[in-house]
């Protein structure tokens, strides 16, 4: 229990961290526990350390289930990558985060021919101009291109006409 | 409310099949989230409900607990996944999973305070209001504790039924997780909880990771976790029991194994 303040002092003072809004409070732990901010205070930090790792093999589990030939061409480390990119990084819904992960190794040339194929197979079938917003399904027939793959898509179905190329 | 009766299963669609190979099932349970209400159910849902199977819609992503007012748009969603499996009950969770703009991803404890049961049961009123049908809600497994807990889990969850008249569904593998990592009598909160109000009761396996027990839905159900699920019933049978399978499907017979041994410990008609 509170005891009773007197009149002209605040109950509550909103500069000290312990007393703040149940909004507030989970919007931090939250924020600690996908976007790398420091723990909330009063959190033993070991089970939020384990809470954290959680939450990143739960979502590695759920991108490789969008994006099986990206996870399978990483093995055996795809739970290592996934989690050393996702890290920090606050969940944007499985099938983005396969294409934003995809893309980022793809740029530092790590992507695996699989993920090379799996990645032309989605732009051909999805829109995804930028990071931020939802890829969208195409309507018109289009292609994909990325390491040496080409995947087309007619009325909805997509074809891999050509795989990436295969490391020596 | 006629709701589930019998040993059902989480209706995923990798194990479709299977699902529909159970000649006994009188109930399975789907993720709400993943039925679109756009079109029509997906073909394996139609099939079950022709047969009679109940359909119970489990919400996962409402974030009851969350302080801000639950989305009235996932509320109708979840109320359309009602009308359109023609269930007699639906579930969520005591958790949030979002807050200030970000997505935890799963499902987070609240803190035990009388604040933050005032802010689930406003949530739990707010969807009550829109459901077609009523609502059982879901103790979680959580791997922490918030630092300022005034009530016990008990008394926590029984002020919450209490004041939204809702249901109980306990998982009986969150009971054993929050025991073990707590280090705490897991019959302790069976003896103190209102077990007549359970709709029915989850059961799922997990593994020992980092020196923590995780609540994985991709594991064997273990003896303990079994050997609970007897302890919850020689109290008070639930009327029904479900398993949660998520990922990690192991051969048909293993499924068939656990749920043979489900009906075995709850003394319910077998439904392989």
């Amino acid at each position: 229990m509170t005891p009773a303040s007197p009149a002209n002092v605040p109950a509550t003072r909103p500069t000290d961290p312990r007393v703040t809004t149940l909004a507030a409070r989970q919007a931090a732990l939250v924020a600690a526990l996908v976007a790398d901010a420091p723990p909330p205070p009063g959190f033993a930090p070991e089970p939020l350390a384990a809470a954290r790792a959680a939450l990143l093999r739960k979502r590695a589990g759920e991108v490789a289930r969008y994006w099986p030939l990206l996870a399978t061409g990483l093995h055996p480390r795809w739970l290592e990558v996934f989690q050393h990119w996702a890290a920090g990084r606050p969940p944007a819904g499985a099938l983005r985060e396969g294409w934003d992960l995809a893309r980022y190794l793809h740029g530092a040339g790590e992507l695996p021919p699989l993920g090379a194929d799996e990645l032309a197979c989605w732009q051909a079938g999805y829109h995804y101009p930028e990071p931020g917003r939802p890829p969208r399904p195409r309507r018109l027939p289009s292609w994909g291109r990325v390491g040496g793959a080409i995947a087309i898509q007619v009325a909805g179905r997509v074809r891999l006409l050509r795989p990436a190329r295969r490391h020596p | 409310m006629t709701g589930p009766v019998g040993v059902g299963i989480g209706w995923r669609p990798e194990i479709a099949g299977f699902v529909a190979g159970l000649p006994g099932l009188r109930f399975v349970e789907v993720i709400a989230e993943s039925v679109p209400t756009a079109g029509p159910l997906p073909a394996g849902l139609t099939a079950l409900r022709e047969r009679g199977v109940a359909v119970v819609p489990h919400g996962v992503r409402l974030s009851l607990g969350g302080a801000e007012p639950v989305d009235p748009a996932r509320v109708a969603h979840l109320a359309a996944v009602a009308d359109l499996t023609g269930a007699a009950l639906v579930s969520e969770h005591i958790a949030f999973v979002r807050a200030g703009g970000l997505e935890a991803g799963h499902l987070l404890p609240l803190p035990r305070s009388r604040e933050a049961v005032t802010a689930v049961c406003a949530n739990v009123a707010r969807a009550q209001a829109e459901l077609p049908v009523p609502i059982a809600l879901e103790p979680i497994a959580a791997l922490f504790d918030w630092p300022d807990d005034e009530l016990d889990e008990a008394a926590f969850l029984t002020e919450i039924l209490d004041r939204t008249g809702a249901h109980l569904l306990l998982d009986v593998a969150n009971v054993y997780a929050n025991s073990r990592n707590r280090g705490t009598d897991p019959l302790d909160l069976l003896d103190r909880l209102p077990l007549e109000r359970v709709a029915y009761a989850h059961v799922a396996g997990g593994a020992e990771q980092d020196g923590y027990y995780h609540d994985t839905h991709t594991n064997p159900v273990s003896r303990p976790v079994l050997d609970l699920v007897g302890e919850l019933c020689a109290r008070h049978r639930p009327p029904a029991l479900l398993l949660e399978r998520d990922g990690n499907f192991p051969p048909a017979a293993t499924l068939h194994a656990e749920l043979d041994a489900l009906a075995a410990v709850g003394g319910l008609p077998g439904v392989t």
